[in-house]
This record gives C-alpha cells, structure tokens and sequence, in this order.
C-alpha cells in the first residue's frame, strides 16, 4: 500500500530572502544574493574565486541557551527553517512529540566553523591546549548535527535520516522522508538540508578549477548556468526545510496544502566520482518519471541542477534534452544565490512551490547568450507568467549521486 | 586559591559561558538554570584552565554529584589545595 504525500509547510534561510515575499520579489526582479566573499583569516586569502551566496540578514532566532549549546552555525540555520516550517504547517506539539513525525535532514560536513575551532585548538601553543575538544565540539560539529538539534529542540521522537551526500544532500532528505511517508513507516517527515558560510568547500572547487572568478569584482553577475559566459559555480550559505505529510493526515487536521510530492529517484553513476555521466542523469529522470507515474510530455518545468560549470551544464542539458525534448521550460535558480551545497535541492524545492502558487517561472539570471551545446533544450531567458502544474527538480552530487524529485500542484 | 577570587571567576565564567546571570550560592543549578551534563563538562574544562592543571577521571566523577555555585567553589579550593600540597607532584 502507498500513500499520497503532500507539503504542507516551509521555512527557508537564503542568499535572496528569509520569507515568501523576499523570495519572491528577488526571483520576480532578477536580483542576486551573491556577493563579495568575506575574509576568514585562513583561507580566503590563497582562493582564486572571491565571491559566495550570502546570507546577508540574520534571522530572528530566539532560541533558547539549552538548545542553543550543541548548536553550530549550521544548526541554527537547520533550526530556523525547521522552527518555521512547523509552524506554518500547523502540526500541534501532542503530533511532533508522538513518534509520528520524523526528520529527514543532512548537511555536507556539519559545521566548518566548529571544525576549525577544534584544529585551531589542537594546534595552538596556548594554555587553552590543555582542554583539549570540549564535549559539545563534536555535537556541534558532527555529520548528523541539523538533524538531532531539530529533534532535540522540538521534541521530535520519531525517525532520523541525516543525509550527506554534498550536493545533494537536501533533495535525498526530501525524497527518502517521501518514501517514508508513502510507505507508512511515519505519517509525516521534516525534511531538509542546511550549510554554512564556508571557504573550505570553495577551495575545494578552486582547486578543481570548477569555481567562477571571472566575475570578482561583480559577484552579481555569477554563476551564469548554460551562458556562454560562465566560468565556474559559485558556493553559497542556507537552508531550506518542508514539512511532507500523509495527505489524509493533512486533509482531516484542514491543513494548508502547498503542494504534491508526486515521485523520486535517487541513482549513483556507478563509476568517477568527480565528473557528471549523461547516462547516469539520464537514467535517474527516467527512474523518477516512473516512479512519479508521470510522460515526460506531463512536465511543465525543470528546475536544474545548472551550476554553472563548464562542462557540467553541457551534459546536464543533453541529458534534459534526451529524456524531455525541448518541451519544459528549463530554469537555473543557482544563478540568483550560487550554489547552497546540501540546502540547494530544499531550497530549489520551495522556490518551485512558489512558482506553482503565483503562477510564474523565474528566468535563469545572465542567460544573455545560451551555449550552443546547451541549445536543445527550452531555457526560460525572462520573467514569465505561465501555469506550472508538474515540475521536476533534479540535483547531482559529488559521488557521482543523482536525485530526480517530482511536485506536483495541489488543485484541491 | 582565595574563595573570593574563585566566585568571582566563576561568576565571569558562568555569564560569559551559561548566559546565567549571578546564581546564587545554594540556587540548584539544574533546577533554575537547566544546567546539565554537557555544561558541567564545559566547566571542568574551564576549571582546568584556571587552576592550569589536567583533572583526573575521578575528580571529574566527583564533580558530577556538585548541584550548587557554592559547592563549586568547594571542589575548586579542594583542587587548589591538593595540587599545593607538600610533596604532591602536579599531573
């Protein structure tokens, strides 16, 4: 037996707004939340690329001192969403605390920051030495870090899932809380992913080659996914999480419904680790189109992974192209923040709802002259008003991890 | 190591660390401030770096039965006095 799953709640921390309308009126206005990377004293230096997705205005916690003592940067962002998220679904705290609600949240590599606190003590010289890694390092710090301080905070009992596959971290928590709700195993999931401002991982694409730095004194014109200009991605900061519940748990409690999750696939290339496999995408949006029961004719929107690297937008779009045609209208929305690393997928998921529920498609940000290579398929180059009933949302990870999610509009 | 200075200290450490604001010397601190397990950890470390000394397992064990601001400054004028005492060797 399945179920149905639906969305029934979002928070979201980002480079270009902490709200539906700030999200809004930066997809609607083509403004970028990219900007000058801030110096950290260790890496930023020796970095070619010197720009990053930034969350410029700082929530409104209001957390808690005895929440707040295992919390890294990332967990207050994770926090955050999750604290948001339930509360626009409306889920009562007898639900959150009954083992029926479970979470489904990761991270790439807990925090950073936390991590460099523990080798600057461990390497220092100073008295401090002596105390080596304090107990709550580690709680900070470690791997699964978002998903338990979210448990923890709200008195969540029920299932853990805490993903970490890099870019793909926030679409495999989506996708595996769907599958537990569809298959009974929870009656809702809190699903998600976070990162925080890190320079380590843009050194990571630095060292690749794979970061823009063409644009360093014009950070609001990068990444430029499928242009012919693009140099490279972009690292960025946030989190997005969704509450995914049962939909006759949802109906009977008279729930805002905003949205469907109508299908997902998650496949590894089964080979490199580095570089992106047209077969192996193709094969997880074909996975996923299966899954969801759906034609690829069915599909009014793609919002792609499109980070805005050389060769990866190329194969990227092929495989779009294989699978679809040049029928959905295909939108990079890296292009307005960067690339959010394990919040992207979330993210990208509640941007998509919002385009549902307006009525509109938010163009690709600088797609002033589309890579002939990148051509086949049908890029959407401005701001346009369009119904958009079936959308898919893919996302591909270091890993060689694909992850194809599938939303539906909920008519009611 | 002087009472006096010791609370003092503890008091810097308690609002810069816990966020608690001058607990009083018999307050239960897991009563009124929800003071628990990791932020008694976090403060045997700070203990160790004001008496500059490494605390064994035991006095660590023993430190787990302290509810009370006055009788950390009990357990710490027992750490100091232990540490000066004649022919003890620091750790």
């Amino acid at each position: 037996m399945t179920r149905r799953v639906v969305i029934t709640g979002w928070g979201a921390v980002t480079p270009i707004g902490l709200d539906a309308a700030g999200l809004r009126r930066h997809l609607t206005e083509g403004i970028s939340g990219v900007r000058r990377m801030r110096d950290d004293d260790l890496l930023a230096e020796h970095i070619h690329c010197k720009v990053f997705g930034t969350v410029s205005q700082a929530p409104d916690y209001g957390f808690r001192r005895r929440d707040t003592k295992t919390m890294g940067p990332v967990a207050f962002y994770a926090c955050q969403t999750a604290k948001e998220a339930l509360a626009a679904s409306g889920l009562d705290g007898a639900f959150i605390r009954s083992g029926r609600l479970g979470v489904a949240f990761g991270s790439t590599h807990g925090s950073p920051t936390v991590q460099r606190h523990i080798y600057r003590t461990f390497f220092s010289d100073d008295r401090q030495k002596l105390a080596s890694v304090g107990a709550v390092d580690y709680l900070k710090s470690m791997v699964h870090t978002t998903a338990v301080n979210i448990t923890k905070m709200f008195g969540i009992t029920g299932r853990v899932i805490a993903s970490s596959t890099a870019c793909t971290t926030g679409s495999q928590a989506i996708g595996f809380g769907y599958e537990a709700v569809k298959y009974g195993l929870q009656d809702a999931m809190l699903c998600g992913g976070a990162d925080e401002y890190d320079t380590t991982t843009v050194a990571v694409f630095d060292n690749l080659l794979a970061c823009s730095t063409a644009f360093n004194d014009t950070p609001h014109l990068t990444p430029r996914p499928f242009d012919q200009r693009r140099d490279g991605l972009v690292v960025g900061e946030g989190a997005g999480a969704l509450i995914l519940e049962e939909l006759d748990h949802a109906r009977r409690r008279g729930a805002p419904i905003l949205g469907e999750v109508a299908g997902f696939a998650c496949t590894n290339n089964g080979g490199d680790l580095i570089l992106p496999s047209p077969e192996g995408i193709v094969q997880c949006l074909r996975a996923a189109l299966e899954n969801a029961r759906l034609a690829p004719q069915d599909v009014d929107l793609v919002s792609a992974h499109a980070t805005g690297t050389k060769m990866g937008d190329v194969i990227e779009a092929q495989a779009i192209g294989r699978v679809y045609g040049d029928g959905p209208a295909v939108t990079g929305l890296k292009s307005y923040m960067g690339h959010t690393m394990g919040s992207c997928g979330a993210i990208e998921t509640i941007l998509v709802l919002l385009m549902m529920a307006d009525g509109f498609i938010a163009p690709t940000l600088h797609l002033a002259q589309i890579d002939p290579r990148c051509a086949t398929i049908r890029h959407v180059t401005g701001l346009r008003e369009a119904p958009v009933r079936v959308a898919a949302v893919q996302n591909f990870a270091f890993g060689g991890v694909n992850t194809c999610l599938f939303l539906r509009r909920w008519e009611g | 190591m002087e009472r006096d200075r010791i609370t003092t200290e503890l008091l810097r450490i308690f609002r810069t660390l816990f966020e608690i604001e001058t607990p009083g010397l018999d307050e239960d601190l897991r009563e009124v401030y929800e003071f628990d397990s990791i932020d008694a950890i976090e403060l045997l470390r700070e203990i160790e770096v004001m008496l500059d000394t490494v605390l064994t397992r035991a006095e660590k064990e023993a430190a787990m039965e302290i509810r009370t601001l006055g009788q950390i400054v009990d357990y710490i004028q027992h750490l100091a006095a232990r540490r000066a005492g004649p022919g003890r060797a620091r750790p």
